[in-house]
């Protein structure tokens, strides 16, 4: 269950991310997730909801897309 | 300062910190002329045992260290410490795994140049820690005969982020009808190419090829100062 520590850096890149363009809320996070990543969806999606609260990331929405291979990559925010 | 919704382009990987941490370990270890190699396994398949006949082994032509994670207890701390060699536990609390910043922080206290090889025995878990590079030269996977052959193929990740694959326990193969060509099998299926070694820690049946296959690294140049 290492799965709350990626949700915590998940959390980590799209705040940098924000602040990079000066935003204060991320309402979305898009996720690129490979089979062999080794990273659980459904349990990714429960400790993401928990670790957003009280941050900028508060509320989001984490979409995930399924890759085959080892990819585990933010690939684009909705921010505002 | 709120703005209107927009969407940014990102591609950044989740574990970028842990990367380039591991990255800057790495070129650390190179620097300072040690060789560093991970352990990881699932609970009780006998890497402690393993790693302290390794260490009881190697001691004599060359120096070595261990790092030993575990959520709790420094149990094979003081374990591992009968060898003789230097050895410092890791507890994690609760998690799961072992990533380059813990493994940076429990090295910090000593010097790398003192080492020839170094282990680092990761928390048990065959799933987790296949996601955290820890600035590691050399990954051993251990399947230790009570789990059955079909183990990799079960835990297909974190044999394929290994480098080598140790089989344990092979004093207890034909108790346990264990099957090592299907091991084997199921290893390069998952793995291709990937070099086995079975073994036996407590009797030594096999661990003189383990041992050279650790001895055998090219030492690079040590940087002057």
């Amino acid at each position: 269950m290492h799965e709350l520590s990626i949700a915590l850096s998940i959390i980590e890149v799209a705040q940098d991310e924000a602040v990079r363009n000066y935003a204060t809320h991320v309402r979305t996070v898009r996720l690129r997730l490979g089979s062999l990543a080794g990273v659980a969806k459904e349990a990714l999606r429960f400790s993401y909801g928990i670790a957003c609260e009280g941050t900028s990331l508060e509320g989001s929405q984490l979409l995930i897309d399924d890759t085959e291979g080892t990819d585990l990559e933010v690939v684009a925010l909705e921010i505002e | 300062m709120s703005s209107e919704p927009r969407i940014v382009e990102v591609r950044e990987r989740v574990l970028k910190q842990n990367d380039l941490l591991a990255r800057e370990l790495r070129r650390e270890f190179r620097r300072a002329g040690v060789h560093v190699v991970s352990l990881v396994s699932s609970p009780g398949s006998g890497k402690t045992a393993l790693l302290e006949q390794l260490l009881t082994r190697l001691r004599h032509s060359q120096r070595v260290g261990a790092l030993v994670g575990d959520l709790a207890t420094e149990n094979d701390a003081a374990r591992l410490q009968r060898s003789g060699a230097p050895v410092k536990q890791i507890t994690t609390g609760t998690i799961c795994h072992l990533d380059a910043a813990m493994v940076s922080n429990a090295l910090s206290a000593w010097t790398l140049r003192e080492f020839d090889i170094i282990f680092i025995e990761n928390v048990g878990n065959l799933v987790c820690p296949s996601s955290y590079d820890l600035g590691e030269n050399l990954r051993m996977v251990a399947l230790s005969v009570t789990e059955g052959e079909d183990k990799p193929l079960k835990y297909p990740t974190i044999f394929n982020s290994a480098d080598i694959a140790v089989i344990t326990k092979m004093d207890l193969a034909s108790a346990v009808e264990f099957d090592l060509d299907a091991a084997q099998r199921n290893i390069q299926t998952v793995r291709p190419g990937m070099n086995v070694y079975p073994l036996s820690a407590k009797t030594g049946f096999g661990m003189e090829a383990l041992l050279q296959r650790l001895s055998r690294w090219e030492r690079p140049a040590r940087s002057a100062g």
